[in-house]
């Protein structure tokens, strides 16, 4: 078999390369370079998830070439079931994106580069399982964005003046998730050198510190530096206020990446190294985290209800989802953690959808105020009926992807959180209000002169990657068992050891060690 | 008496022969023709890096006569000296500035700065210390003030003419009293003595002499005061080289007087460095914000990057060292390739001011890549040279149980990002004052990809350069 991870991996390294060499003016040539290079992670990741082992346990289709060797330090790149359904979402949002930029007419080829540079950091951060190269990755993919924002977005505005700058987004954005990362690092860096491993590789040390589990004292403190720090960008409330602006700032391609798969780079930190480094400090700090998950969802619910602009009521209901997420890893049994990363997958694709939608209707109309909106659904029937499906998903109809991954969320959980998950279930209904707010102000209504001359997505070209994502969360939402074994495969290892039992019984086994030290 | 060994000392001889060289070449050489001194200080430079890499292959080792020590550190360090110099070089052609007019004393200064840094590399007594440092402040004195028309550029030499001076009064002080107590000046008999009765005062008061003299080289707090002035007034090609080859040859200094003298004291000077650190991190970091001269912002940051390299220093061992080293020649590349953008696009640009560089990128797509790039290493951003150096920096700050230290090393890294991005942000985001593009000699360009190409293999392939510095170690 093909080695299909490092060419996952090296596909959009290798395609920013060589878009360096490429001289400005071959646009077209740019263009498919870019989506060639996409195409094949997809088809590779595609090929990934089709000949994964569900069976199996513990990493699968793992490469490691030394790094750094004095530091403990190795290239390796692996997945099991939770990473392997995000490498498969960001392969899926990526080459969507890439089509949806054919609207970018402005210094193409640099924003080809950094869109490039963007992917290639998100998928190492899956990939690897190496702490240096995770934190490596995760900078790589968070810097880009400020050009990215910066240069092609657009600015806030309401009532004809500006809200929000994109050049505030964008350093808020660029500022909070290095914040961020550095707060992570600093824990990272501790639990290095406390574990006494003397390696940065992850399942070495995972299997170290099986062995020597760390201090409770000492996992009380790592675990909120983790938690925090890729919370920052996960977002957990309350230091999500980056992230809408900057959803609303970006150029829609950068958003779809943003909202769909960025966010899940926080969610994805915390299962792999929080819960899976530091079992014990998560089950002390879950229950807090649970709480800020339910302001999560009714807050972001609440504020998306007000807003006018498109993108930023997608924006703050990305936030809201994102308390589900972070609700199921919370709970910390397996039925809600696979309801956690299967709805990681679907928010990704279905909030991907509803960025492209709304980024056809802004290149067409040049608003995204809702009330100067209306009536679109007959000029863009396409675009029209995608919109709807997205705020069908979002709104967790079944026969979508999310339905079936926030129900496991609240079956999963309602043994550990009830209250919570009363609220959560409450936050359905706030989605369905701005959401059906939305799609009736933005769609529907008698037809406005002023968009008369829009168009519709006509070509398949140009349809490819709306049907592509809606394909994937029918699927899913239809047929969720394959996917879901898969992911089952990957979360049952990881929880075997954060269980309350399995802790209570090893701190028993500890405490009985010193007394047999002790006398 | 131990035999006299000359290959020892081939890079500082050929260096000291050169400074003769171009002194007779700039009076015989007529005054039109004179601009062409640059080609003979390049080749200078080249000399020096052939014998430096002749030493390496032969692993000549020893000492000369207990003053000046050849091992691994000192080669290495040596490198990026001559390095830097042949940079300068190159930056000075390229700046429009008053200083091509008449050229030669400007290189023979750079010469005998670079030999002021040689000798600090390999230093191994504290006369040679003294001479060393001031052989290279000397020089730099003179330089930072060589616009003799430029009112700023001579307020920048003399601010650091006193500074300066008062600094190595504090140095000499420090030295008599290690002398006084020792008997000797050779490091390896001071630190003898000291090992023998550690706890005696005027140890402890030589130490922080010592202290207070070198950190006024490397503009620790809290004796940065002239940085921002000076950065802010001297030539651009002046400034590069202080921020690079001085800050380095100070480090270098302070790693072998550290390591070298005054070893039985660690646990003292760990501690005093640790804060000072702290102090210059800080102190650096947010000095820079909200700064709108392009040169004194880079001051005020490469305060914060001293401070970066305090922390290394201060975690004292092998996992310390490797980083100073590995950070110093991230630092090197990037600040470097920052400078030369600095002088090629500020000609055109008309001004040193941030704003000047509004719209660069659409000027010149080359010049704001490199100094995007650049910015971006000094960050420490991946997968750029800066990151890795910042990572080694912090982790053996964490090694030594300092977490206050890393977390205010690490929240620093956000901080600093900031204001780089601020230069981003002018360059690239805003519209520029004129569409005009902006020339680039072959050279410049040159040497632009080169450091570019640089920075990426250092943050990206780490195992060949750490085990290059690793083996390179003080003792």
């Amino acid at each position: 078999m093909p080695p299909l991870l490092p060419m996952i991996l090296a596909a959009p390294a290798l395609g920013a390369l060589a878009l360096c060499g490429v001289r400005q003016e071959r646009v077209s040539l740019i263009r498919r370079i870019a989506a060639t290079v996409t195409g094949l992670s997809l088809l590779a990741a595609v090929r990934m998830m089709w000949t994964f082992q569900p069976a199996v346990s513990g990493y699968q289709f793992e490469v490691a070439v030394p790094w750094i060797s004095s530091l403990g330090i190795s290239l390796h790149l692996g997945v099991d079931g939770i990473n392997a359904v995000l490498v498969l979402l960001h392969a899926l949002c990526s080459f969507s994106g890439v089509l949806i930029s054919y609207a970018v007419k402005d210094r193409v080829k640099e924003y080809y580069i950094f869109y490039l540079l963007l992917i290639t950091g998100v998928f190492g951060v899956f990939l690897s399982l190496d702490l240096f190269f995770f934190y490596f990755f995760y900078e790589m993919a968070v810097i880009p964005m400020y050009p990215l924002i910066g240069i092609w977005g657009s600015d806030v505005k309401e009532e004809g003046r500006v809200r929000f700058s994109k050049e505030y987004a964008t350093m808020k954005l660029t500022i909070y998730l290095t914040l961020g990362a550095v707060v992570a690092l600093i824990g990272l860096l501790w639990l290095y050198i406390q574990s006494g491993a003397r390696t940065f590789d992850l399942p070495a040390l995972q299997h170290h510190l099986a062995a020597a589990p760390l201090d409770p004292s000492l996992q009380r403190w790592i675990f909120p530096l983790l938690v925090i720090g890729f919370g920052v960008i996960a977002p957990m409330w309350p230091l999500h206020s980056w992230s809408p602006i900057g959803h609303a700032a970006a150029p829609s391609a950068v958003s779809m990446l943003h909202a769909g798969v960025l966010m899940k780079l926080g969610s994805y930190a915390i299962i792999r190294l929080a819960i899976g480094l530091l079992p014990e400090g998560a089950a002390m700090w879950m229950p807090w985290v649970a709480g800020l998950c339910v302001m999560n969802i009714l807050y972001g619910g609440f504020v998306a209800m007000a807003q006018k602009d498109l993108k930023l009521i997608i924006g703050y209901s990305s936030s809201s989802h994102m308390g589900y997420v972070l609700l199921g890893i919370a709970c910390l049994t397996p039925l809600a953690m696979n309801g956690a990363v299967l709805l990681m997958f679907a928010h990704g694709i279905m909030t991907a959808l509803a960025f492209a939608v709304v980024g056809h209707i802004y290149d067409q109309t040049h608003t995204r105020y809702l009330p100067d909106l209306g009536g679109l659904a007959h000029q863009l029937p396409f675009i029209a009926v995608c919109g709807v499906i997205a705020a069908m998903a979002s709104s967790g109809l079944p026969g979508f992807a999310n339905f079936v991954a926030e129900l496991l969320v609240f079956l999963g959980g309602w043994d550990r959180y009830p209250v919570q998950i009363i609220c959560g279930v409450f936050g359905v209904v706030i989605t369905a209000v701005y959401m059906l707010r939305l799609v009736r102000g933005t769609l529907f209504g008698p037809p406005k002169p002023a968009f008369a001359h829009v168009h519709d997505a006509a070509t398949p070209f140009a349809r490819l990657p709306f049907v592509l994502l809606i394909l994937a969360l029918l699927f899913v939402g239809c047929w969720p068992q394959p996917m879901l074994r898969i992911v089952d495969s990957g979360s049952r290892t990881l929880l075997e050891r954060a269980n309350p039992p399995v802790i209570a019984m090893r701190r028993e086994v500890r405490i009985g060690v010193q007394a047999e030290v002790a006398p | 008496m131990i035999p006299f060994d000359w290959r020892l000392i081939a890079v500082e001889a050929a260096a000291s022969v050169w400074i003769l060289v171009l002194l007779v070449a700039d009076m015989l050489m007529p005054p039109a023709r004179r601009r062409n001194l640059w080609l003979l200080a390049f080749a200078g430079i080249l000399v020096c890096l052939t014998l430096l890499f002749w030493q390496q292959q032969t692993f000549l080792e020893g000492s000369a006569q207990e003053m000046l020590v050849v091992d691994a550190f000192s080669l290495f360090f040596k490198g990026l000296f001559l390095l830097t110099g042949l940079l300068v070089i190159i930056m000075t052609r390229e700046s429009g500035l008053a200083l091509n007019e008449s050229p030669g004393p400007f290189y023979l200064l750079l010469f005998t700065a670079l030999l002021g840094a040689l000798v600090l590399a390999s230093v191994n007594d504290l006369l040679m210390l003294f001479i060393g440092l001031e052989l290279l402040t000397f020089s730099l004195y003179i330089m930072a003030a060589y616009l003799k028309r430029d009112a700023r550029s001579v307020e920048a030499g003399m601010k650091y003419l006193i500074m300066g001076s008062v600094s190595s009064g504090f140095l000499v002080f420090g030295i008599a009293l290690l002398y006084g107590f020792a008997g000797a000046t050779s490091f390896p008999q001071v630190s003898h003595a000291i090992f023998l009765a550690p706890k005696t005062p005027s140890i402890y008061a030589g130490l922080f002499l010592v202290l207070a003299g070198l950190g006024f080289k490397v503009a620790a707090v809290p004796f940065h005061l002239w940085v921002p002035d000076v950065y802010e007034g001297a030539p651009a090609p002046v400034v590069a080289f202080l921020s690079v080859g001085s800050k380095m040859a100070g480090m270098v200094a302070l790693m072998r007087v550290l390591y070298g003298v005054f070893l039985p004291l660690v646990a003292t000077w760990s501690n005093l460095l640790a804060w000072v650190a702290a102090a210059t991190i800080l102190y650096g970091n947010l000095g820079a914000l909200p700064q709108t001269n392009f040169k004194r912002l880079l001051g005020y940051s490469s305060i914060g990057h001293a401070g970066y390299l305090l922390m290394g220093i201060s975690s004292a061992g092998w996992s310390g060292v490797t980083a100073v080293g590995y950070y110093l020649l991230a630092y090197m590349l990037s600040n470097l390739a920052v400078f030369l953008v600095l002088i090629a696009a500020s000609g055109a640009l008309g001004g040193e001011t941030l704003d000047d560089f509004k719209g660069l990128g659409k000027r010149s797509g080359l010049l704001a890549a490199v100094m995007f790039i650049g910015l971006l290493s000094l960050a420490g951003v991946p997968p750029l040279a800066g990151f890795v150096g910042k990572l080694l920096i912090l982790l053996s700050a964490a090694e030594r149980n300092r977490l206050w230290l890393v977390a205010i090393g690490a929240v620093n890294v956000a901080i600093s990002l900031y204001y780089y991005l601020m230069i981003v942000k002018r360059m690239y985001l805003d519209p520029p004052r004129s569409a005009s593009p902006i020339p680039i000699t072959p050279l410049t360009k040159t040497a632009l990809i080169v450091l570019v190409l640089g920075i990426l293999a250092v943050g990206i392939c780490q195992e060949p350069f750490l085990q290059r510095i690793s083996t390179a170690l003080p003792y």
